[in-house]
């Protein structure tokens, strides 16, 4: 076989087998079975999840990542979590704490350096005066907040909610779960079980055989039933043994108890344990960081080949592609099965959801054209809305639906639709844009690859139109169904109509002949403004019955997104090569 | 000479030119319409660009004002006219065609469904807290002057005048009643104080008026701000005056005067609809996810009593799940005195159905417009390749 034959298939099986390497457990860390701890199944946010998802998802609102580096070291969420629960005094040494903000490092008396990461230990001292300073601003409404104050709430908040996962197992300063569960009817005990209680970001015990299916308990919540009397939960005892073996460093004593603990959850919870088992492998494959990944691979080779090697690395790129559609899409089906919803749930999954679509789309055009720009754009598309999708994570992405939205029919329906519609509408923009950039580039621009993409474009409105309009009508009926009335002008429905408004009249333009191949992909490229206006400038709004996925930080994200399109659709009225016209050289 | 007027007027009406153009409008008075609900709220927004010929506009504290955009309506009438002129012009009566004929009758459906209900839709609410029975529906945007005759303790009758009649009259009669109405003073939104020793005298004699400062206040449209409706009356009654009494949704206790053994209760209250049938809450429910504020359900456990059809049963209102009573619709909007006061949104529209209709129409004609396109496309790569 021929190399041009083979490579793709090698990059493409390697790249798989990366993947597929990345969802394994790690090993013990000195000694430690980390991972049998960090698998436990727990209530928080209104859910059951395993303990590894509260680590990673509470050190990246703090830290901004998920692991820390302390001593040459790099810890992971779920080290960090053990030492915050039961070795507080380690936990306060690790530089957790980002701060970036001038005015916020001048109250704890720090310069701005390079290091923006602070331990808990040189906060410590000024936590007074930075709540006293957090509770001036709370009140604030959060859009009308300074920067200080912003940043000033933002990190309250922050150390808030390592103080809460530091007190959640047992009193941090205290000798101790075990001391605690032997006094437990002490008079003084009770101040201390009410802490623990108001304190616990989430609760690990989970329910005795009779008990109500959701009715897990916190350790303080147990304590205080225990104070009046009841037999304290059966898992109470492993779980002290756990805190004291971690503390003192003890290795087979922490692997002892931990599976102890997980005997006990298996025969009182047995789907929880399987449920966290399954999330907790979602969380280590990180599927949509990897598929980001390959998809810039895919990107940079696509690149590459249009100057070096096309007929080797144009099919390579499509390998790299396909690989990324994959493991984006086994994330995606993962995240469907575990949170038992359609894909799109909130603006993060939306993101996800809106660059899988333009992926799969890209992938057919590339079939079907076979001109390395199908490839191109979707790569593109599905790293830029992966990206988009990093920065939407706050938290917890699987996080409860609230009542209205508890429709998985509705969500199936017309959240799906209109999210394909989001994604045509993008993938023709991005279409444009390499149209744009190709015939700027491109030494010698051929008119047949030029109508190529103005095909491709016109192809991919039409679905858009198609999607977007179906999913709106689709919305209307869903408020019809349960607000009584089709459509309320509410700024949700208005963005979705502004959509469809647009790609009607790019498509009346064409029809017409008042928009030739230039004029449709400068319109194409204003689909993007219009897209991302619809999707997250209404969201910024703040009003309306829509107005659940609010958000105040991506303004200037979405600011300079809008210039740079506008600055493309400038490039794409432009003659070619406005900027250095060479007299040609005839022969 | 008109034959020629009347051609150029039938190709601009039926021109593409003219699609683009409206439907651009059309996009920038939804953007506008949009950006205006964060001042004026979605009512007030969508009353002034949607459901308008023209937009107007004013400089602040003038009082003159002049259109500087055509409204939603003007736009969405002419969209329809050039939607019909060009389907008649350019598209022939072909198979080829059948897709985007469909597309067009179902856009014409659905702009007539919006004018349908822009004429049409009442938007109501009902209030009920658990264990009360409603027999009306209350629409907040319009407030009326209610005098209700409350002798007997079994039955009320009720006289009610709509602020707007207050607004242009200075008497009003009620009829059935020996009472006359003289308007004293009428406010669309005003705010109220306790008059201090060094302000003027108040209009009122009577009642709790009398000790109330009252500074009339601009009205506003946004649905998250109650106007403050307040009047000045004096009611008369077989030649005799039972003094002035301000009225206004503001004052909380009605005050009340006597006439010939009727006790007479005044008061301001959003405009009420009754209804031949009452609502009863048994129970509001508003669960939340465990250990969390997120809310999981809100429902209203209702009884609907209906004497006329001998109708009595429960019925459970819940989230994506109304109520469809008698033509109105009866959904969970919010809630409020700790979980048990329940608040309902009432709509009631005649043309709900239509949208329905064009939707499926539209989405038919675009799968089959599109489905002849691709093939037609297909053809061409073929032959090309062949």
């Amino acid at each position: 076989m021929k190399l041009t034959k083979l490579l793709p298939w090698i990059v493409g099986v390697v790249a798989l087998f990366a993947a597929l390497f990345a969802a394994m457990p790690q090993g013990k860390v000195n000694g430690f079975d980390i991972n049998g701890f960090a698998k436990l199944p727990i209530l928080e946010g209104g859910r059951v999840k395993p303990l590894d998802s509260v680590a990673r998802n509470s050190l990246l609102l703090i830290r901004g990542k998920q692991s820390v580096r302390f001593e040459g070291k790099t810890i992971s969420a779920d080290q960090w979590a053990l030492d915050l629960m039961f070795r507080p005094e380690v936990a306060d040494r690790q530089p957790v704490f980002r701060i970036d903000d001038p005015d916020v490092l001048g109250l704890i008396g720090m310069k701005q350096t390079s290091n923006a990461y602070f331990t808990f230990e040189t906060l410590a001292p000024h936590i007074d005066e930075l709540e006293k300073q957090a509770k001036v601003a709370q009140p604030i409404d959060a859009k009308k907040r300074t920067r200080f104050q912003s940043a000033v709430v933002n990190l309250f908040e922050r150390v808030y909610m390592y103080f809460r996962l530091k007190n959640t197992l047992q009193l941090a300063g205290t000798p101790g779960l075990a001391v605690q569960m032997q006094a437990v009817a002490a008079p003084q005990a009770g101040e201390m079980h009410s802490a623990l209680t108001q304190l616990a970001m989430f609760r690990i015990l989970p329910p005795l055989a009779g008990q109500k299916a959701d009715a897990w308990q916190s350790v303080g919540e147990d304590l205080q039933a225990g104070a009046t009397g009841r037999p304290l939960h059966p898992g109470l005892a492993p779980l002290a043994r756990i805190a004291a073996a971690y503390g003192v460093q003890d290795a087979t004593a922490f692997n002892n108890s931990v599976a102890e603990f997980q005997g006990i959850v298996t025969s009182l919870k047995p789907e929880a344990m399987s449920h966290a088992n399954n999330e907790i492998t979602f969380n280590r494959a990180q599927p949509f960081y990897l598929g980001m990944v390959i998809y810039v691979l895919a990107l940079l080779t696509i690149f590459v080949s249009w100057l070096w090697k096309q007929e080797l690395l144009q099919p390579t790129a499509f390998a790299l592609l396909l690989v990324g559609a994959i493991v984006h899409t086994s994330g995606l089906a993962f995240r469907i099965i575990l949170q038992g919803r359609p894909p799109v749930t909130n603006l993060y999954s939306s993101a996800v959801f809106v660059g899988w679509g333009a992926v799969v789309l890209g992938i057919v055009l590339e079939r079907l054209y076979k001109k390395g720009f199908g490839t191109a754009v979707a790569a593109a598309a599905g790293f830029g809305s992966l990206i988009v999708a990093q920065h939407l994570a706050e938290g917890d992405t699987m996080e409860m639906m609230r009542a209205v939205l508890d429709s998985n029919f509705w969500l199936a329906t017309h959240v799906v639709t209109i999210t394909i519609g989001y994604s045509g509408t993008f993938l023709a923009g991005a279409i444009a844009i390499a149209y744009t950039l190709w015939k700027h580039i491109a030494p010698d621009p051929d008119p047949e690859t030029g109508k190529a993409l103005v095909g491709m474009a016109y192809g991919i409105i039409c679905f858009s139109l198609l999607f977007s309009f179906v999913g709106t009508v689709l919305g209307g009926i869903w408020a019809d169904q349960s607000w009584g009335r089709f459509w309320g002008w509410d700024p949700k429905e208005n963005g979705a109509l502004f959509i469809v408004l647009w790609n009607a009249i790019i498509l009346h333009a064409r029809w017409s002949g008042m928009a030739r191949d230039r004029g449709i992909m400068t319109m194409a490229i204003f689909g993007n403004v219009i897209t991302s206006l619809s999707w997250f400038g209404v969201n910024m709004l703040g009003v309306g019955l829509h107005s659940y996925g609010f958000m105040d930080s991506a303004f200037y994200a979405l600011s300079t997104f809008i210039g740079t399109q506008l600055l493309l659709m400038g490039l794409c009225m432009m003659p070619r090569r406005f900027q250095f016209t060479k007299p040609s050289a005839k022969a | 000479m008109t034959n020629k007027y009347l051609l150029k007027a039938w190709n601009f009406i039926s021109s593409f030119q003219l699609t683009i153009v409206s439907l651009a409008l059309l996009m920038l008075l939804v953007l506008f319409c949009t950006l205006a609900q964060v001042p004026l709220g979605t009512y007030g927004a969508v009353n002034m660009y949607m459901r308008s010929f023209l937009v107007w506009w004013g400089p602040e504290g003038s009082t003159w004002i002049i259109p500087v955009f055509p409204g939603g309506s003007l736009v969405g009438l002419i969209l329809t006219l050039n939607l019909l002129a060009s389907t008649f012009k350019r598209l022939q009566l072909t198979w080829a065609k059948a897709g985007l004929w469909l597309v067009h009758i179902g856009l014409i459906l659905l702009v007539s469904a919006e004018f349908v209900s822009a004429a049409l839709q009442v938007d109501d609410r009902m209030a009920i807290e658990q264990g009360q029975t409603v027999n009306y529906v209350e629409n907040s945007r319009s407030m009326e002057l209610a005098i209700v005759d409350v002798t007997d303790p079994k039955s009320d009758e009720v006289f009610a005048v709509p602020a707007t009649l207050l607004a242009k009259s200075s008497t009003v009669a009620l009829p059935g009643s020996p009472i006359t109405l003289n308007v004293k003073h009428f406010f669309p939104n005003a705010e109220l104080t306790n008059r201090g020793p060094m302000d003027p005298p108040s209009l009122a004699t009577m009642g709790v008026g009398a000790s109330v400062k009252i500074e009339e206040r601009a009205v506003s449209s946004n649905e998250n701000d109650l106007n403050n409706t307040s009047v000045f009356i004096e009611p008369v009654a077989a030649g005799r005056s039972y003094g002035v009494w301000l009225a206004s949704i503001a004052l909380g206790a009605p005050q009340s005067f006597t006439h010939e053994g009727h006790t007479y209760a005044i008061s301001i209250r959003p405009t009420r609809h009754y209804l031949p049938y009452a609502l009863t809450l048994k129970k509001f429910s508003h669960d939340k996810y465990p250990g969390t504020d997120i809310p999981k359900n809100f429902s209203s456990l209702v009884q609907i009593s209906n004497p006329s059809k001998g109708e009595a049963r429960d019925v459970l209102i819940y989230m994506n799940q109304p109520l469809r009573y008698e033509g109105r619709t009866f959904y969970q909007a919010s809630f409020g005195k700790g979980d048990t006061l329940s608040i309902l949104q009432v709509v009631e529209n005649p043309g709900w159905l239509l949208p329905y209709i064009s939707c499926v129409l539209v989405t038919i004609g675009l799968l089959v417009h599109f489905a002849i396109m691709l093939r037609r496309s297909l053809k061409r790569r073929q032959e090309k390749v062949s």
